[in-house]
């Protein structure tokens, strides 16, 4: 038995100092001992939590980070909605969002010419002509001065899936930082991200035309795929998985033999974190791999962990570090 | 109704601390409080009513906060640095829908009281909840014997804990006394 001092001190002791394994037994004894004891051991313990001032911090920061997250996971979950509500309804909703983050990111006086998705999120916009963009994660898509049914130019930076209205007299056109892809109507995917060994455009339907900025063309017919070495510009054209090159537009996370790399910086947008590593073993992985419900970022960790000799620890916020150990 | 970010400056604090109770470290909670804030916001709850919305953001979190220590007893096998019995209580008792102070209470009335307590205890717990000092730099700082500090913490502690039950039933009647019809 102790006395009231004693066990006073000891919770005292267990919330703000340092509590030895003796106390900490003793401890556990008087609680145990009467539930009068644990109420009061708990009702202390709920006033110590609750008079922190502790959680307050980087506030207004926090918020601007989940608003950006919010707005867009709200935006991306309407699959089913353009096909049924009229374009002309879904354009205003892309004309405010692209205001929206006009003023966020670009900041310009002009109209509403540019449309930015953040890192973890993803976003479905329809332009004057009908055509529907899917943006993928980090991407921004600038629409060309006085852009209209006749006039048809956009400039990519990032992934996009294009599902181009048809119209034989006017075509479309996609600019990226090295190549240009041109159509008349057909569905697309074109990946194209500054930080990326390699960039790509994906043809689902119809016909593209592709111009690199070396003055090559190329031409791709439905399920090829063209990529190249972002620093050679080293064409390679092959038949495409589909499934995995347009999941993403539907909310999944497929990928098929990309460096190690390559699928750390797509989690990294995908996610909107950021994951460190060091060392050299890394750069011989190959990963391929499906993440269809919407895992989170600490399940698909795990999953690396179990399949390859990776361990990981949280370093901050939203970050975290790999570490190479073999098994 | 109100909006998303009402709801999110009203309680994100309230909720970390919450969270505190359960998982020891602040980044992982901030990514648990930021995925229920997220889920929150997906699912349109903000336009339930308030009380709802609070059991709803409440609940979430606490589950959020039980799923990640599951997760850490698997993966990482840690060593605990709580001790697990106290722990496991905590989570027996707001589990069982006992509802904690944080909860109950908005921060604003939270440091009123604290403010009302007497000077002696009102220092004691600026300087362990504000400023973060452990009860031996308390005991340097105000150059009296650890053990003094230890039971001062606990009186002031228990000293608040009655300011603020007062305070709820004084609204309790508050609420029975206003007129009729």
């Amino acid at each position: 038995m102790i006395n009231t001092t004693e066990y006073e001190q000891l919770i005292a002791r267990y919330l703000n100092g340092e509590l030895s394994k003796e106390d900490e037994a003793e401890l556990i004894r008087w609680v145990s001992e009467k539930p009068e004891n644990k109420t009061l051991f708990l009702e202390v313990k709920d006033t110590w939590d609750a008079s922190s001032k502790n959680g307050a911090r980087e506030m207004e920061q926090l918020l601007q980070f989940y608003r950006k997250q919010a707005s867009h996971k709200q935006n991306s979950r309407f699959p089913g909605w353009v096909s049924g509500i009229a374009a002309a309804a879904v354009l205003v909703v892309g004309l405010v969002i692209g205001s929206l983050f006009q003023n966020n990111y670009f900041g310009e006086q002009s109209q509403v010419e540019s449309f930015s998705v953040p890192m973890g999120s993803r976003s479905q916009l329809t332009l004057a002509d009908g055509t529907v963009v899917n943006l993928n994660s980090d991407s921004h898509l600038k629409l060309c001065k006085n852009f209209s049914v006749q006039n048809r130019q956009v400039t990519l930076t990032g992934e996009g899936y294009f599902e181009v209205t048809a119209d034989k007299k006017h075509p479309f056109t996609v600019k990226t930082d090295k190549f240009d892809v041109q159509v008349t109507g057909t569905k697309f995917n074109v990946s194209s991200y500054p930080n990326d060994k390699k960039i790509n455009a994906t043809l689902t339907e119809g016909q593209i035309q592709l111009f690199t900025k070396h003055n090559k063309t190329f031409k791709l017919k439905p399920g090829e795929k063209i990529s190249f070495n972002q620093q050679t510009m080293e064409p390679v054209l092959e038949q495409a998985d589909m499934e995995s090159e347009v999941a993403w537009v539907n909310g999944k996370f497929i990928f098929n033999e990309i460096p190690f790399s390559d699928l750390i910086r797509r989690l990294e947008r995908w996610y909107d974190v950021k994951l460190i590593y060091k060392g050299s073993e890394f750069d011989s992985m190959v990963y391929s791999g499906k993440f269809l419900n919407q895992e989170t970022i600490w399940q698909v960790l795990d999953a690396l962990v179990l399949t390859s000799p990776i361990d990981y620890r949280k370093n901050n916020f939203r970050e975290f570090e790999l570490l190479y150990k073999p098994k | 109704m109100s909006s998303f970010d009402d709801i999110f400056k009203k309680y994100h604090t309230p909720l970390f601390l919450y969270a505190r109770k359960f998982v020891d470290d602040e980044d992982v909670i901030l990514d648990l409080v930021q995925d229920v804030f997220a889920l929150f916001w997906e699912k349109k709850k903000f336009r339930f009513e308030e009380e709802h919305v609070k059991a709803y953001l409440f609940n979430s979190v606490r589950n959020a906060c039980l799923n990640f220590l599951k997760h850490e007893k698997v993966v990482r096998k840690h060593q605990e640095n709580r001790s697990s019995v106290l722990q496991e209580m905590d989570i027996q008792y707001y589990g069982s829908g006992e509802k904690s102070l944080i909860e109950k209470e908005n921060l604003e009335k939270i440091y009123q009281a604290i403010d009302s307590l007497s000077d002696i205890h009102k220092e004691i717990i600026e300087l362990s909840r504000f400023e973060g000092l452990k009860n031996k730099e308390i005991a340097e700082r105000l150059n009296i014997p650890i053990r003094t500090v230890e039971t001062r913490l606990f009186r002031a502690l228990s000293s608040l804990r009655e300011k603020l039950s007062k305070n709820t039933f004084h609204i309790f009647l508050n609420i029975c006394h206003l007129p009729a019809g």
